[in-house]
């Protein structure tokens, strides 16, 4: 997948650029090493098959942690796997829309946003996606990392007892990241997909 | 699978008579796409990335996102697809309407004529895309809205990325012009040791007066100067537009359309001629 000749660089350069999600600036040294590092068309297509695996993933998650018939340890479990596929430090932007028409942004981190989500105050929360999802080409960054959005729509649904009191659907646009990291159990750096921060909109819809 | 295959080939379909019905007669696509979830359907179609704009416009991917075959240009040429990307809601282009501007009209026709038989294709990296980020600040204490404009840079190897190439806002226009007094520097300061720059200096709203004749201010210096020292406090982007200058004598206005039509999504909101290169093309939107 990648020159191994390169393994002890790619170490050291991966020491000296901070994790997160800020895009770290690099040396003009580290920056000869990321550009040297390069993905094949056919590995970059199987990672873009391996992102709607992780998109997919991270619904699931989100089902279960919303819904509040799955035992508190099912939901708690889904909600420190749904952490695992994000990278340290990914945010969440909400939208919405005041009854002015005037939009208004919150961000919460995703360790917040997962949380609120599993404490919503209604009885039973239904959460569906849609089967699509639409996913960017990857482009490489000056950091050597690869980055896609994936779009994907999520309808919410939130009952007081049998009745609907709250529904909305949402566009939630989230930052994919292909990232070099230290395989703990083979030691060595492999490519690794990471979900980064989420924008989620709110889409004007027709009711189903 | 096979009941898949055939609910995608049955999707594609009704894409197909949607979009032809669409485009041809402007009919409401709720009435042609009947199922149990129209939302999915829309949600297909709507341009849903400013990257997936771009795709369709070159003609390189269908509405799943696969790249486009014979079949899916026999039933949609280029033409429909450029079509399609244009905000078919917009009063200038409603024959009906009393807002119909035949001028309008006539520049979209010309345009899309123009990069069918020239077959123009957007390059996805130009440095010719800019983004204009309508941005809410806090500027000493008070909510305000600036735009940033945005460009990508290609570095070393085909690694791309974004970078802040100007700003504009109300709060940067700090000289306000003034033609009843004439603001100078006495031709004999110089002998005086400029006693007269403590006195222009102290002018403190007509400073650009005392400037040379080229002299062009830099906003984005001065963004960052306000940011450094606190004077703003970035929020968040409210809103953001594309202003793609790419094709040769054009420019195209791109947005965000929310909307629960299949002519939703990211779409063409004007399209005007364009002369002007990536930096005369910035200045003037500072004006």
């Amino acid at each position: 997948m990648f020159k191994k000749s390169l393994l002890p660089l790619i170490a050291l350069f991966l020491n000296l650029v901070a994790s997160g999600q800020t895009k770290t600036a690099v040396t003009s040294k580290e920056a000869k090493i990321v550009d040297e590092i390069n993905l094949s068309e056919q590995d970059i297509q199987v990672f873009k098959e391996q992102t709607k695996q992780k998109v997919d993933e991270f619904q699931q998650y989100i089902v279960t942690l919303g819904s509040k018939d799955e035992p508190a340890e099912k939901r708690n479990m889904a909600e420190k796997e749904a952490l695992k596929l994000f990278y340290k430090g990914a945010q969440m932007e909400i939208s919405m829309i005041m009854p002015d028409g005037i939009v208004q942004k919150v961000n919460r981190s995703m360790e917040k946003y997962l949380a609120r989500l599993k404490s919503l105050p209604f009885t039973k929360v239904v959460i569906k996606f849609y089967d699509i999802a639409y996913i960017r080409d990857f482009t490489k960054g000056p950091d050597g990392k690869y980055y896609s959005t994936a779009t994907i729509i999520q309808e919410f649904t939130g009952f007081k007892d049998d009745n609907i009191v709250y529904t909305d659907v949402t566009k939630k646009d989230i930052e994919i990241i292909i990232d070099l990291v230290e395989d703990k159990f083979f030691k060595e750096k492999r490519w690794k997909i990471f979900l980064g921060d989420i924008k989620a909109s709110e889409t004007k819809t027709t009711n189903t | 699978m096979v009941g898949k295959s055939f609910c995608k080939r049955l999707l594609s379909a009704l894409i197909f008579g949607w979009l032809g019905i669409l485009i041809n007669n402007n009919c409401d696509s709720q009435t042609i796409v009947n199922s149990q979830n129209p939302n999915e359907k829309i949600f297909l179609v709507r341009t849903k990335q400013f990257n997936e704009f771009i795709d369709r416009f070159n003609y390189k991917t269908n509405f799943n996102g696969n790249p486009v075959d014979s079949v899916f240009k026999s039933k949609m040429t280029r033409e429909k697809i450029i079509n399609s990307l244009f905000d078919l809601k917009d009063f200038r282009a409603d024959l009906s309407g009393k807002n119909w501007s035949k001028n309008y009209t006539d520049l979209k026709t010309e345009f899309i004529n123009e990069v069918l038989h020239k077959n123009i294709l957007i390059f996805k990296y130009s440095d010719k895309i800019i983004a204009e980020a309508i941005s809410r600040i806090i500027y000493k204490g008070t909510p305000a809205r600036i735009s940033i404009f945005l460009t990508q840079e290609i570095v070393g190897n085909g690694m791309v990325k974004w970078v802040i190439s100007s700003v504009k806002g109300d709060l940067f226009n700090l000289f306000k012009p003034d033609t009843a007094y004439i603001r100078f520097i006495p031709p004999s300061s110089n002998e005086t040791d400029f006693i007269n720059l403590k006195r222009a200096l102290e002018d403190v709203d007509h400073l650009q007066e005392y400037s040379s004749k080229d002299y062009y201010p830099d906003y984005l210096s001065v963004f960052f100067y306000m940011v450094k020292s606190g004077f703003i406090k970035f929020d968040y982007v409210e809103e953001v537009l594309y202003h793609i200058i790419d094709i040769p004598g054009w420019c195209i206005k791109v947005k965000e359309f929310n909307r629960n039509e299949m002519n939703s999504g990211w779409l063409i909101y004007d399209v005007s001629r364009n002369f002007s290169d990536k930096i005369s093309y910035l200045k003037a939107l500072n004006k």
